[in-house]
């Protein structure tokens, strides 16, 4: 049977070749799919795993906390309110705040966290350090970068980075989470607050007019709020909006809904490449399957006057239509994966990944084009088997 | 004791449709019978209808009326499935454009014979072997078609149609690819096997095909008449 099958395959290396193809094409489509989801997934379970907090009005700092100031005495209250289990002072800037902030989604920040607090969002306790180590309590003029920043600077454990005219060692360097955090600069909250008064004018001003009673624990642009095991989140954070006065509170689960509709149409996008992928992949996939069986009509009507039953030729027909998919699908896939890796290898010197060769997507792929193959397959040898012997190697014979 | 009898064929009617007027009726009540050890030739112009009637003898397309039997046995009211297997055990076909498959070896072509069959034991290797010496292409055994020249493709064919040893052997015009020397040592062979006690049925064009025939049978009109 084998051997039979690998003679077989040699006669279709076209059509494997074909298959291999369409193949590549749903997989290359469908992974640069999977990014963009695991992108817009990453950020939902973050904000689903905190509650997060800023200050009330507008200020420069960046991301889910956006707001104003957040003094040391909002946090305080926070802390009090029943069903709080632990906030972290943050200070969240842009990198570089020049840059036009419309594509907020690829932004590079800067995130200051109170490393004397343990992170309070439940599904990021700690970030994944892939070089070197996370911060420690006491750290200074130290950071943990992203993965895609440290490949656009070339940045490992050990080098130095200059922020605001102050070197910096970098500690650590995270894995690739294909979500926000691969675009951070982790400091401690001091050095964070040190560069924001560095970035904002109308800040040193405000300071060094002393008009305004401001200690450094009160730079914060934001907290991560946790809950206690039990509470409702959405319930936590409405009573601190209700107890808490001066704060913009973000309700987790309206959170979540906001990020979802504000990537809907990415979504929906991505929902319609992957059909049209899998369309046009797949018609072609079957197509090229049940061509190769119908060129072979010739063939079949021999090996039917020579005594196969429809049976007998039927199993024969998809056995070798399934090892031809399977050999044109796992082609396809190491083709797909090497035009992948190979743009993202150009990508990668500025930071970005294209293509998420998810263990679901390649899976699911092969199946599907097995799937599709067997059934074309099928299609044409019950096409094939209702014609007499005769009349098969007639046609096959005028083609 | 009469002979027992091969084959048997009786009242056959095929009609084909033409892309206008009435069907063109190509067998009109066509009546053969071949008895073990005899070589039948059939004879008869271009478009007479004679490689249709070997179709339907060998069960490779249905007649639209009449009977055909092998032994015993009516076959020709059969399905699909036993047809394919009453072709398997009782036949042997020599097609003149030989249809030897073009993805496999010479030695392959011969013991695709018995895939469907007995199945390809050791004991079907070796007498596709001795078949392929005894008409002298064991040298080419692991040749494939395109490689082969005419006369060597048909003495290939003709080794997968004795493979199993069918009852009864149909060749279609064997020699209409072949040069002389070639046609001749294939219809020797198709008289050898009648006198080692096959039946076959031969339709030809060629004017010695004939020779050493125990009948010969002119299609006229869509009856076999004999010559």
């Amino acid at each position: 049977m084998i051997r039979s099958l690998r003679r077989a395959l040699r006669g279709y290396v076209f059509t494997i070749a074909g298959i291999a193809i369409g193949v590549a094409g749903i997989v290359a489509l469908g992974a640069m799919a999977e990014r963009i989801v695991r992108f817009i997934e990453g950020g939902d379970r973050f904000v689903l795993g905190q509650i997060s907090v800023a200050g009330r009005g507008m200020g420069m700092g960046a991301g889910f906390t956006a707001g104003g100031l957040l003094p040391a005495a909002a946090i305080e209250a926070i802390r009090k309110v029943p069903g709080v289990a632990g906030v972290q002072p943050q200070v969240m800037l842009p990198l570089n705040p020049s840059t036009s902030q419309f594509m907020t989604l690829t932004q590079e920040l800067v995130l200051g966290m109170d490393l004397s607090v343990p992170s309070p969002n439940r599904h990021y306790r700690t970030l994944p350090v892939q070089k070197g180590r996370f911060l420690r309590e006491g750290d200074r003029h130290r950071v943990v970068i992203g993965a895609s920043f440290a490949t656009s600077r070339g940045l490992a454990p050990g080098s130095r980075l200059m922020l605001e005219g102050q070197a910096y060692e970098v500690v650590g360097v995270l894995d690739r989470m294909l979500t926000a955090p691969d675009r951070f600069v982790i400091v401690a909250i001091e050095d964070a607050r040190e560069q924001w008064v560095a970035k904002d004018r109308l800040l040193r001003t405000v300071l060094a007019s002393g008009g305004v009673a401001l200690r450094a624990q009160d730079l914060n642009t934001g907290a991560a709020v946790g809950w206690r095991d039990g509470e409702d989140p959405d319930v936590v954070a409405r009573r601190i909006r209700d107890q808490v006065a001066g704060v913009n509170v973000q309700i987790p689960s309206e959170l979540s809904s906001l990020l979802r509709q504000s990537t809907a149409f990415f979504s929906a996008l991505l929902v319609g490449i992957g059909l049209l992928a899998f369309v046009i992949g797949g018609l072609s996939l079957a197509n090229t399957v049940a061509a190769a069986v119908f060129e072979r009509i010739r063939d079949f009507g021999v090996k039917r006057a020579l005594g196969a039953t429809d049976w007998q030729l039927g199993r024969e027909i998809l056995a070798e239509a399934l090892a031809v998919t399977l050999s044109g699908g796992a082609l396809g896939v190491l083709l797909a994966m090497a035009l992948g890796l190979g743009i993202d290898g150009w990508a990668g010197r500025s930071g970005q990944q294209l293509f998420l060769f998810s263990p679901r997507l390649l899976g699911g792929t092969l199946v599907f084009s097995v799937l599709l193959g067997a059934a074309a397959a099928a299609y044409a040898a019950l096409r094939i088997v209702r014609l007499s012997p005769a009349e098969a190697i007639r046609r096959g014979s005028a083609a | 004791m009469p002979p027992e009898p091969v084959l048997h064929a009786r009242g056959l009617v095929k009609r084909f449709a033409a892309p206008s007027g009435p069907p063109i009726e190509v067998l009109a009540g066509a009546e053969l019978t071949v008895q073990r050890g005899e070589l039948v030739v059939i004879e008869g112009p271009s478009g007479s209808g004679k490689s249709t009637l070997l179709n339907v003898l060998g069960l490779l397309e249905d007649a639209d009326a009449g009977e055909v039997r092998f032994g015993e046995r009516t076959v020709s009211a059969l399905g699909r499935g036993a047809k394919s297997r009453e072709r398997g055990r009782w036949l042997g076909f020599v097609f003149q454009s030989f249809l030897l498959l073009p993805s496999l070896t010479a030695l392959d072509n011969v013991l695709l014979a018995a895939r469907y069959t007995t199945g390809v034991d050791a004991e079907r290797r070796r007498r596709a072997m001795i078949l392929l010496e005894r008409f002298g292409v064991a040298e080419r055994r692991d040749h494939h078609p395109a490689q082969l020249s005419g006369g060597e493709q048909q003495r290939v064919a003709f080794c997968r149609a004795v493979l199993n040893d069918p009852p009864l052997l149909l060749a279609d015009e064997p020699t209409g690819n072949l040069d002389d020397a070639n046609g001749a040592a294939i219809l020797t062979a198709l008289r050898d096997r009648a006198r080692s006690g096959g039946a076959v049925i031969v339709v030809s064009h060629r004017p010695d095909a004939a020779r050493g025939a125990d009948a010969v049978f002119t299609l006229e009109r869509g009856r076999l008449q004999p010559r």
